[in-house]
């Protein structure tokens, strides 16, 4: 039985099948990555190509506004640039910096919180109470205070060509806790079990117990989580975006587009607020419902908060 | 709207209670129903008392009470509101007097000017010319005026009502640096406060007496204060000017930051008068019958400068011309600016002696690929630049659209903005290649722009001192020093004249606009009267129908 | 008990300490607020000789010295804009926010514990379903975001609520309310509602899910089998039970709904601490960055303890010494 085969006989792909929501939401999903992933083959114009901006174009409404024009389907933003191309490329970065940062903060938290949870002991408490702190004070501060220093320290004139590498690292390293927790949770659970026991038994060193045995276990609570992460990461970029604290004007995402149209919102230009936001909203709620599928699906425990 | 309506609820609720409270005792109706009638006049009479109050909303309050505290546009509009000076700029760019009832010019280093007599401040003692003396001697030992001031000497009194401000060499523009002086009140701020200090002391960081209290001679005082929330101004019963046709008794300044909650709060009628106006909103504004808009240029040059110190390639003025001709700046103040600014192609707007009438913007993006090839530099290069986003009308919009304007001749740009604060900072490091920065002439005259923007760089006179493009041109400096000293008008706008030319032919800098100075505010306010080119409007003599 | 209070009064000096670190940190690399303070016209000579005055060329562990030392005496630095003790400042600009933050986690009180409760009871209900989706929504739009549609709909197309500030207020004391005037309640309404828009689904779905899962267990079947009334088993047993994680994820939530004022507030023109945080930012003003860090610091650092306090409280069978 290969593995297509044992996919199709399981639980997940069962319920996937019956659940008409899901596979809605995952064909949106997989349309809105597919456009981000071959931007340059799907949007109209190259929003950062300078050939293809004429300021004379600016504030273009959508082309079914009376004022529209088919050249631009979705209008266009102050600066002449086409919005659907903007906004697919604006996707594109803000799904690079969610997927970045939760492959980050996944590889921090699980290994810590492996660790931390098989060990016990002072590292336990140690990162655990670090992750109290951390929490307590919510991933958005942290990352506000931690864009500041590190704009200051990289200086401000650099700092466009490194944005991207930067919001993923400000987002993946303020969010570790939630997977440390995670994972020391299922961990605690494991320890106990006689494989594991039988193992140490049998001579394993430790760390071959926890990546070997312990790690498989703790994958669905991950997966989950992971879900959610994605989410939440791209809300947050779009949060500090929105704050001046993201991605550079010539550069944005989804929430630098959002917060160079508010200004424009109450002079009518509504589109180049609304369109991106609405984009947004699409994206985080399609991986949002997918989490909650998973979640029915696996029903795993997770760290509430 | 709902909140009027809510409010309206209210007030008819406790109509209500006051009926209710009535018929309990049928004796007392006729006494209450007088009592209402009473209280309705009484509202009525407070209210046509109180109608003359202005809701002002600008984006930014007064840091301080203390007017040398720091040179600012928001310091000296409040300046204007609660001392006068001893002259003041007219709509059409002449002086006319205020607390100073005229002047006359001794010699070339003296002038020597009469005060009005019977001038009250805010405390009850009289303007004299110790006062005026007193002012300017505060003014050389503040760090933001010392530099305007740093010319003149202390003044000399004549007699009670007459004094002479002298300078240490020939001062052209003794009489409009006289704008500056609003005289304090020397015997309010002479002594030692609570804390036992003095009261003349300047704090720029923390307390001191006046940053918290003040007399003036000027028409308001203040009354309430709470910082970056509101200021109320209340006007005061002893001012001198009773000629003056301002009829605002009372003014409540709330500061909004914010451009669109600004034009937001104005539509709605919870403010009366707003400053600055965005560019955006402006058609909106002009749309709507409640309020108006009232724009008129600017004289603040919106510009970037090329550092030749730091690309080899901005050294050579043929990939200097080759960036301005490829800045489409008439696209920007039409699009970005909404036609609310006026091309530029200079640093002097149209009125200032400097005025070159022949020099005119000169976009053309097949030019500007000619000059690249020319220069050698067909391929392009790439460069850095950094603009404020909070500084100048639209900065970040027009940085973001000069940056891809210069993509189209291969220059590719790697822009950064970053809050006021941050940036001038970076700015005075020359962090990046290309900077942006506006300039307003604090003498309303040419020769600023040249001493300050594009004169060689010099730590040890100080000229050139926001020249972070490092242009450097012998003639164009020894120009400007002449000028300094030119009593002769002829002479001297000729001189001014040829500075700009070089500078546009040599492309020393990038000129893009002078921004619009724009107000807008009810139908009933007597806007049009009270603004100026130096954009205080003089709430003063606001008339309010 | 009083151990645990220790214990728990040195994590939170170290907490504060780690902050001040940190505070002190950004105090150095937000920018030069001399370049603020002075006009610009101002020569460089003269900001030197400023620069000098307020200390701020001596070597960074000089200055940090000067600033713990201060710190400990309740001194956190005179803001350079507001030209007043930091502390002041923050205490004057506190209750806005304390409002705010109150105002929003009523709504969420009052909306989040029904709702909450009855999808749980009946999760097949068609408004159950109805709300589940619309909560998933919910979480789904930033809060920013929530923030700008409803100025754009209330305030600018029907101009039905004020886009910005507090309104009309009365002072008690030192603290000036907003919630004593009509015209102050109408301002924070909005705030509120859209600093509750992301929060109130988040904690609809958690007091349903965890009671849910109350219902399931057996003292709950034991209770349908002695044959209590639907009324006492749902609010009496299974509602007391679901308390506990509410409370604790509560706990931690403050501090994300305090980080949420910062959008919140932005938009709104909210005068309070967020506002005045970004303010700040934007004017270089470390005294008073530091201060607010200090200050967010102390509240969550007190609030988790009064949670595990509750905790201990609630659940007797943790004994508080051994929480975590």
């Amino acid at each position: 039985m290969n593995r297509l085969d044992k996919f199709r006989q399981s639980f997940l792909w069962y319920s996937f099948k019956r659940d008409k929501v899901a596979i809605a939401c995952l064909l949106v999903l997989l349309i809105l990555v597919l456009t981000a992933i071959f931007a340059p083959l799907i949007a109209p114009y190259n929003p950062y190509d300078p050939e293809m901006i004429d300021i004379m174009n600016s504030e273009i409404p959508p082309a079914w506004e009376a004022e529209g024009g088919t050249e631009f389907l979705l209008g266009t933003d102050s600066q002449g640039r086409d919005m659907l191309s903007t906004m697919i490329y604006g996707m594109r970065i803000s799904i690079i910096i969610g997927l970045g940062a939760v492959a980050l903060q996944a590889v921090l938290g699980v290994l810590i919180g492996l660790f931390a949870g098989y060990h016990g002991g002072r590292l336990d408490a140690f990162f655990m109470r670090a992750a109290d702190v951390q929490l307590s004070f919510s991933y958005l501060m942290v990352a506000i205070f931690m864009s500041a220093i590190l704009q200051a320290v990289v200086g401000v004139a650099k700092f466009g060509e490194i944005a991207i590498p930067f919001l993923v690292l400000v987002i993946g390293l303020s969010q570790w806790p939630q997977y440390a927790r995670t994972v020391r949770a299922s961990v605690l659970a494991e320890r106990k079990k006689e494989y594991v026991e039988a193992a140490r038994v049998a001579g394993f060193t430790s760390s071959r117990i926890i990546l070997d045995q312990i790690f498989p276990n703790t994958l669905s609570p991950i997966l989950v989580l992971s879900t959610i992460q994605v989410a939440n990461a791209v809300m947050s970029e779009a949060a500090l975006s929105f704050l001046g604290l993201g991605m550079p004007i010539d550069r944005p995402s989804l929430g630098s587009l959002i917060n160079s149209g508010f200004e424009l919102i109450f002079s009518g230009a509504w589109w180049i607020t609304a369109l991106p936001g609405l984009l947004l909203v699409i994206l985080v709620l399609s991986i949002n419902m997918l989490g909650d599928f998973l979640r029915d699906v696996f029903n795993p425990k997770l760290y509430k908060g | 709207m709902l909140s009027r309506w809510l409010q309206g609820l209210v007030s008819s609720a406790t109509g209500f209670a006051h009926i209710r409270a009535g018929l309990k005792s049928q004796e007392a109706i006729g006494m209450k129903k007088h009592f209402m009638l009473t209280l309705l006049l009484v509202l009525a009479l407070t209210g046509l008392a109180h109608a003359k109050t202005l809701k002002l909303a600008m984006d930014a309050d007064p840091v301080s009470l203390d007017p040398h505290m720091q040179l600012s546009g928001g310091m000296l509009q409040y300046s204007h509101m609660v001392f006068d000076p001893l002259v003041r700029w007219t709509k059409e760019t002449t002086i006319e007097g205020r607390l100073a009832e005229k002047w006359e010019r001794l010699d070339e280093k003296t002038v020597r000017f009469h005060l009005k007599k019977g001038v009250k401040f805010h405390s009850g003692n009289e303007l004299t010319a110790d006062d005026v003396i007193w002012t300017v001697n505060r003014l050389k030992e503040s760090v933001d005026f010392k530099g305007i001031f740093e010319q003149f000497n202390s003044p000399l009194k004549v007699d009670k009502y007459t004094v002479d401000i002298v300078t240490k060499v020939p001062y052209p523009l003794l009489v409009s640096t006289a704008t500056y002086i609003f005289p304090m009140d020397s015997k309010f701020y002479s002594g030692k406060d609570d804390k036992g200090m003095d009261k003349a002391a300047i704090n720029k960081t923390g307390y001191s007496f006046a940053n918290d209290n003040l007399s003036g001679t000027g028409k308001y005082t203040v009354s309430e204060r709470q910082q970056g929330v509101k200021v109320v101004f209340e006007a005061f019963a002893g001012y001198w000017d009773k000629e003056s046709p301002g009829n605002a008794d009372k003014i409540v300044l709330t500061p909004i930051k914010n451009d669109a909650t600004r034009v937001a709060a104005l539509l709605s009628g919870d403010v009366d008068f707003i400053m600055p106006v965005p560019p955006q909103d402006m058609d909106r504004i002009e749309k709507s019958d409640s309020v108006k808009l009232v724009t008129m240029s600017g004289t603040r040059i919106i510009t970037l400068q090329l550092n030749q110190n730091r690309v080899e390639a901005f050294k050579n003025p043929k990939v200097r011309q080759a960036v301005v001709y490829a800045v489409n700046n008439a696209g920007i103040a039409e699009k970005l600016m909404k036609g609310r600014a006026t091309v530029g192609a200079q640093n002097s707007p149209k009125g200032y002696a400097g005025h070159n009438p022949d020099l005119t913007p000169r976009y053309d993006l097949k030019k500007a690929k000619q000059l690249m090839k020319e220069a050698g530099y067909e391929k392009g290069f790439e460069v850095s630049m950094v603009a404020p986003n909070n500084r100048y009308v639209n900065d970040e919009k027009i940085a973001e659209a000069t940056a891809s304007m210069l993509g189209k001749i291969g220059i590719k740009v790697n822009l950064k903005t970053m809050p006021k604060a941050q940036y001038w900072d970076q700015f005075d490091l020359q962090v990046a290649d290309i900077q942006m920065i506006g300039w307003h002439s604090d003498t309303e005259d040419t020769g600023n722009f040249f001493e300050f923007l594009l004169m060689c760089p010099n730590k040890e006179t100080g000229y050139g001192q926001y020249n972070s493009g490092n242009y450097c041109n012998q003639e164009v400096d020894s120009l400007a020093l002449k000028v300094q000293a030119e009593t002769d008008e002829v002479k001297r706008t000729a001189m001014l004249q040829k500075m700009e030319k070089i500078a546009y032919d040599e492309a020393a800098f990038v000129p893009l606009h002078w921004q619009d100075l724009s107000w807008a505010g009810k139908k009933n306010l007597g806007i049009e009267s009270i603004v100026n080119v130096m954009n205080f409007p003089y709430f003063g003599d606001l008339v309010i129908q | 008990m009083i151990a645990f209070m220790i214990r728990r009064l040195f994590q939170a000096l170290i907490v504060i300490f780690i902050i001040s670190v940190i505070g002190f940190a950004i105090k150095q690399s937000v920018g030069d607020p001399v370049r603020e303070l002075t006009g610009i016209s101002v020569s460089e000579e003269e900001r030197v000789e400023f620069r000098e005055k307020l200390g701020l060329n001596d070597p960074w562990y000089v200055q940090y010295g000067r600033f713990f030392g201060d710190a400990i005496q309740g001194d956190l630095g005179t803001s350079f804009f507001y030209k007043r003790p930091a502390t002041e400042v923050i205490l004057e600009k506190a209750p806005a926010t304390l409002e705010l933050v109150f105002v929003s986690s009523l709504i969420i009180l009052l909306f989040s514990v029904p709702l909450g409760v009855f999808s749980a009871i009946k999760p097949d209900s068609l408004f159950s379903r109805a709300l589940m989706g619309s909560s998933i929504v919910g979480v789904s739009i930033p809060v920013f975001l929530t923030a700008i549609m409803m100025v754009y709909l209330f305030s600018i197309k029907l101009s039905w609520l004020p886009s910005y500030g507090r309104g009309e207020l009365v002072m008690l004391g030192g603290w000036g309310t907003g919630l004593l005037t009509l015209d102050g309640w109408l301002h924070i309404l909005m705030p509120s509602v859209a600093l509750s828009s992301i929060m109130l689904p988040l904690f609809i779905r958690l007091i349903r899910s965890e009671m849910m899962e109350v219902l399931e267990s057996e003292y709950i079947k034991y209770a349908w089998a002695k044959g209590l009334t639907h009324r006492r088993v749902w609010f009496v047993h299974a509602f007391k039970n679901t308390l506990l994680p509410v409370i604790t994820v509560g706990g931690v939530q403050l501090g994300v709904t305090i980080a949420f004022t910062i959008l919140t507030e932005t938009v709104f023109q909210w005068q309070g601490l967020g506002f005045m945080f970004m303010e700040a930012v934007e004017r270089s003003d470390a005294p008073l960055l530091v201060a607010y860090l200090m200050f967010v610091g102390i509240v969550m650092v007190g609030v988790n303890t009064i949670v595990d306090l509750i905790y201990g409280l609630v659940n007797p069978t943790i004994r508080i010494a051994g929480v975590k």
